[in-house]
């Protein structure tokens, strides 16, 4: 009931932002198209986007928004060389957005129509628009581990003899490298670059005690839900979203590995005014704060937070309290040692037992 | 051994297939089921063989009652109407089957299965596959399959019935042949007719699910019981009418009919029966009892001899069937008007009341 | 000769007309497999070397992948060839009704995505899942069977959604079996199961091929089944493709990884023609 309320209440906030009365910049500069296409993650958050930033941008401009899914750097790569780029704006996944702008194919940004001058310096770049954050955190079921009695660190997650009962981790290199040096005593600041032996040394004490290594994004709010495990690995928002229907769910900031979901405009879009418009509605903190309570997943825009119900910001990963426990996942360690990294976790993968 | 059936009743839902069938097959006799389809012969052949079951009655095989055994207890012998050869075996493998089937030794069933094929005639074919060989080929393999174990009985389903003309006289007269030489029990399913009247040791001809007439080929023709029978056995003019006294019958639209014998009661309802070939046309029928007089409505030229349909004055059809030799010119011609005639003693009487 | 060419014009006039209407088909084919294959082959040795080749042939993960995921195929289609068997023989013998009630619980999970059959098993198999919980309830077992999150997970699930692909080739099989062949190795003496071994499984023989080909294909392909039902453990060659091109965007090695995937899928297919073809004919 709770929950609904505080939708309703955002809701109503985003709303409000949408009838604001908006600066005409420029629109007489490039030619009305009847609509743009904007690829993004599908499933439910397809259906927040379709609510918030296509709406409103529908509105603002009276262009209609197509979102398509999934999210595809394979896609975008083979759209940008081919010429044919179907995409006006797509969001990159991962850590994907540091290849995507080393590898050429994004579009630079207006920052004339883009307005990211109240953004933390951070996280402003020439090509990549960051347009929410989240972070891997570690989840536990309540009813197993009561009244704080839960592991509150990646050491403790190891501590199979304290904490004992099935994990599940992602099976993906990315975060559980550094999630096992941190569990071996590496400290936040001294993670990259990644001593890779010793991250699967340790990983290897834990192996046995893994009963699933989740692939989809689902997998590990279900598991818990299910009781198939009573500790996992995550994405914030997953856990939150399970919470909030009343499941015995809850997370554990500390060691969390945060990072920052990324906008850009593929290269040769062919109708980049309009992409900038369309990120420059993604910036509207009464917009971020729906999809932030919604979904746990802010936005950068430092007032977003102001329209966040003040319930729901202990479950943000930008809250203060909860980001000083957490660590930005070293985006270009992984853009250069991705693939390699993955070969070792495959290998590491298939040994037996 | 012989066969015997009693009272053989199968229904399908509301359909009575077979409605109560006697029959006896003599050891060593050549038997013909002769029906057209849907007359329950297949329904027959089938409990027979032991693929279906009687609702009522029972089957013996000499002194063994088989009513309900599995056809693989009842050594019967079955050439299928498709021969059923099992194509991934070789001809050899196919008619060493049943020996396989029944634990005959390695050596004896060699020795057996090569006299099966020199029987009819394919020793040399042994190791080729069903579907390298000629159709009648194939029905040799299937014969020799179904001989080979010496069976009780031998059930044919209209085997000739995929042959061309020709191939199909030659297997006709080689399985009563072979029939013969082996004394083999045979019971043989066809609605050919002619077929039948080649074959057989007896016919039996059936309708509707019943037996309406079995005897000799030549009785079964000459002498039908039934209205059905003399229609279904060779061509025939059938015409209606009722007896009368002192060996005669009136039959509308065209008269009164002189006949041979008498005895039936007058005023019963009968068939009468004349066979086309009976029909005396032209000169030759002056003289004869019955005449009249018809138009040649159309010529069919069947080398031995010629058919014709004939109208009457009256609307009654008949059909004529005059031997010809090479050398003479069709008698008739159509459109001619020419004199009939036919004798009592050609005349077949099927008073009704004898069903 | 006259009535030889006269009788033999219409044929070809025939062929053509047929060839026609293929042509689109052939077409599409053509577009759309042929030639990304060819660019598939060509990118694997792109730069004119065979060091994407070597990289896949000489690496033992890969190796060791291809292996498991041939094995895994080879173990799907057994399971599925004698699970399939007795159903495809009821369906035929069942008749219409057979037919229809067979066909509609076999086509029924076509019309879900394979990834929603794949949560319903993790539905079913997890530790405290239904069947799990059910055979707790009952007393049966004391701890949970591990049912899920490992080859046999894995199994299950790939089996239920290659089922099809061995009953429908077999009953076809079965079904062009003359029904009097049966008859005739009864009225033969044979007692039911020398039929079934000396006539009926011999005829079905290429409608087993078929299946077995078609099954054994597809699975060395699956890669969602086995990461979510396999609990990450189990590793099959399409996963480390999907990867290598989604991820990693190398597109050549993936392409090498796929045309040694293709090879070896080409090769089993003409093993399994040479076994079926002294049985093409064999099931008039």
């Amino acid at each position: 009931m709770s929950i609904r309320m505080t939708r309703r209440a955002a809701l109503g906030a985003g709303l409000a932002a949408a009838t604001l009365p908006m600066p005409a910049i420029g629109q007489g500069n490039a030619p009305k198209p009847d609509r743009i296409v904007v690829n993004a993650s599908g499933g439910a958050m397809a259906n927040l986007f379709r609510r918030t930033y296509n709406a409103e941008f529908e509105k603002r401009h009276g262009i209609r928004v197509v979102d398509t899914s999934p999210v595809d750097f394979g896609k975008l790569r083979a759209m940008v060389e081919s010429g044919n780029v179907e995409w006006t704006v797509t969001e990159l996944g991962g850590q994907d957005f540091v290849r995507a702008k080393q590898m050429n194919l994004l579009e630079p940004l207006d920052l004339s129509i883009l307005d990211l001058s109240r953004y933390p310096e951070a996280v402003r770049d020439t090509h990549v628009f960051p347009s929410s954050v989240y972070s891997t955190v570690m989840a536990y079921r309540t009813d197993v581990f009561p009244n704080g009695s839960h592991p509150k660190s990646w050491a403790e997650f190891w501590d199979v003899r304290r904490f004992p009962g099935p994990r599940s981790l992602r099976n993906h290199p990315v975060d559980n490298l550094e999630f096992a040096l941190l569990a071996d005593g590496v400290a936040k600041d001294k993670i990259y670059p990644i001593d890779m032996d010793r991250a699967f040394a340790k990983l290897d004490q834990i192996r046995q005690h893994v009963t699933v290594w989740w692939t989809t994004g689902a997998q590990p709010a279900q598991l818990l839900v299910d009781r198939e495990v009573v500790l996992a690995s995550g994405w914030n928002g997953r856990f939150f979203d399970v919470a909030n229907k009343g499941a015995p769910v809850s997370i554990e900031w500390s060691g969390g590995s945060a990072k920052q979901n990324a906008f850009g405009i593929p290269r040769g879009c062919k109708h980049p005014y309009w992409a900038n418009q369309f990120l420059q509605v993604m910036t509207t903190p009464q917009l971020q704060a729906v999809y932030a309570t919604e979904l746990a997943y802010p936005g950068l825009h430092p007032d977003t937070v102001n329209y966040v119900e003040e319930k729901v910001r202990p479950h943000l990963p930008t809250t203060p309290a909860n980001l000083e426990k957490q660590f930005w996942l070293g985006v270009d360690w992984w853009t250069e040692n991705g693939q390699k990294a993955q070969e070792a976790w495959n290998r590491w993968m298939l040994r037996r037992g | 051994m012989d066969l015997t059936l009693r009272g053989v009743v199968r229904r399908f839902g509301a359909v009575t297939a077979l409605a109560g069938v006697d029959l006896n097959v003599a050891e060593g006799e050549l038997l013909t089921i002769l029906g057209p389809s849907g007359s329950g012969k297949t329904t027959l052949l089938k409990i027979v063989a032991g693929f279906e079951f009687p609702d009522e009655g029972s089957v013996r095989l000499g002194a063994t009652d088989v009513t309900m055994s599995p056809p693989r207890s009842r050594d019967v012998g079955m050439v299928f109407q498709n021969y059923a050869l099992f194509p991934h075996l070789t001809v050899a493998q196919n008619v060493s089957f049943p020996l396989e089937m029944r634990h005959v030794p390695k050596a004896e069933r060699q020795r057996r299965v090569a006299e099966a094929l020199a029987l009819v005639e394919l020793a040399e074919y042994g190791e080729r596959l069903p579907r390298q060989l000629s159709g009648g080929q194939q029905q040799r393999v299937a014969l020799a399959r179904a001989i080979v174990f010496n069976p009780r009985l031998l059930l044919l389903d209209e085997p000739f019935g995929a042959l061309d003309r020709k191939l199909r006289e030659v297997m006709q007269l080689e399985v009563r042949r072979l029939q013969r030489r082996l004394k083999l029990t045979t019971l043989f399913i066809t609605h050919d007719q002619e077929e039948a009247l080649i074959l057989s040791d007896r016919i039996a001809v059936m309708n509707a699910g019943r037996i309406e007439q079995i005897g000799l080929p030549g009785d079964v023709y000459a002498r039908p019981t039934t209205r059905f029978v003399a229609d279904f056995v060779g061509e025939s003019n059938l015409l209606e009418g009722t007896l009368l006294d002192a060996g005669a019958a009136e039959v509308p639209r065209f008269g009164r009919v002189a006949l041979a014998a008498d005895g039936a009661q007058p005023g019963t309802r009968a068939t009468l029966l004349v066979r086309p070939e009976a029909l005396r046309v032209g000169a030759d029928a002056a003289g004869l009892a019955n005449r009249a007089t018809g138009r040649i409505v159309e010529t069919v030229f069947l080398g031995l001899s010629v058919k014709l349909r004939m109208a009457l004055e009256g609307g009654l059809e008949l059909l004529a069937r005059l031997p010809l030799r090479p050398s003479e010119p069709l008698p008739v011609a159509e459109g001619e008007e020419v004199p009939i005639g036919f004798s009592p003693e050609d005349v077949h009487v099927i008073a009704h009341g004898a069903r | 000769m006259a009535h030889a060419s006269a009788r033999r014009d219409p044929a070809r006039a025939r062929e053509r007309t047929l060839l026609a209407l293929a042509a689109p088909a052939l077409i599409v084919l053509a577009v759309l497999f042929v030639w990304p294959l060819i660019r598939l082959l060509s990118m694997s040795v792109e730069g004119g070397t065979l060091a994407q080749f070597e990289k896949a042939a000489l690496d033992e993960l890969y190796v060791a992948v291809l292996w498991d995921s041939l094995e895994i195929a080879l173990i799907v289609t057994v399971i599925c060839l004698v699970l399939a068997y007795p159903v495809a023989m009821w369906i035929v013998q069942a008749g219409r009704l057979g037919f229809i009630l067979g066909m509609f619980f076999l086509l029924l999970p076509f019309w879900t995505s394979v990834l929603v059959r794949t949560y319903a098993w993790m539905v079913l198999l997890g530790r405290n899942g239904i069947i799990n919980r059910m055979l707790r309830d009952w007393g049966w077992i004391e701890f949970p069977l591990p049912l899920l999150h490992n080859l046999l997970g894995v199994l299950i699930g790939i089996v239920h959604v290659m089922l099809p692909y061995m009953v429908i080739p077999i009953y076809a099989a079965l079904l062009r079996i003359d029904p009097d062949l049966k008859r005739a190795a009864e009225g033969l003496g044979a007692p039911a199961w020398r039929t079934f071994l000396r006539v009926t499984l011999p005829l079905s023989l290429p409608g087993v091929f078929a299946g077995s080909a078609l099954v054994f294909v597809i699975t060395l392909g699956f890669f969602i089944t086995p990461a979510l039902l396999g609990g990450g453990r189990v590793v099959m060659i399409a996963t480390l493709i999907e990867q290598q091109v989604r991820e990693f965007l190398d597109w050549n090695f993936a392409a090498a990884l796929a045309t040694v995937l293709l090879v070896v899928t080409l090769a089993i297919y003409a093993l399994l023609g040479r076994l079926t073809g002294g049985q093409g004919h064999a099931a008039r």
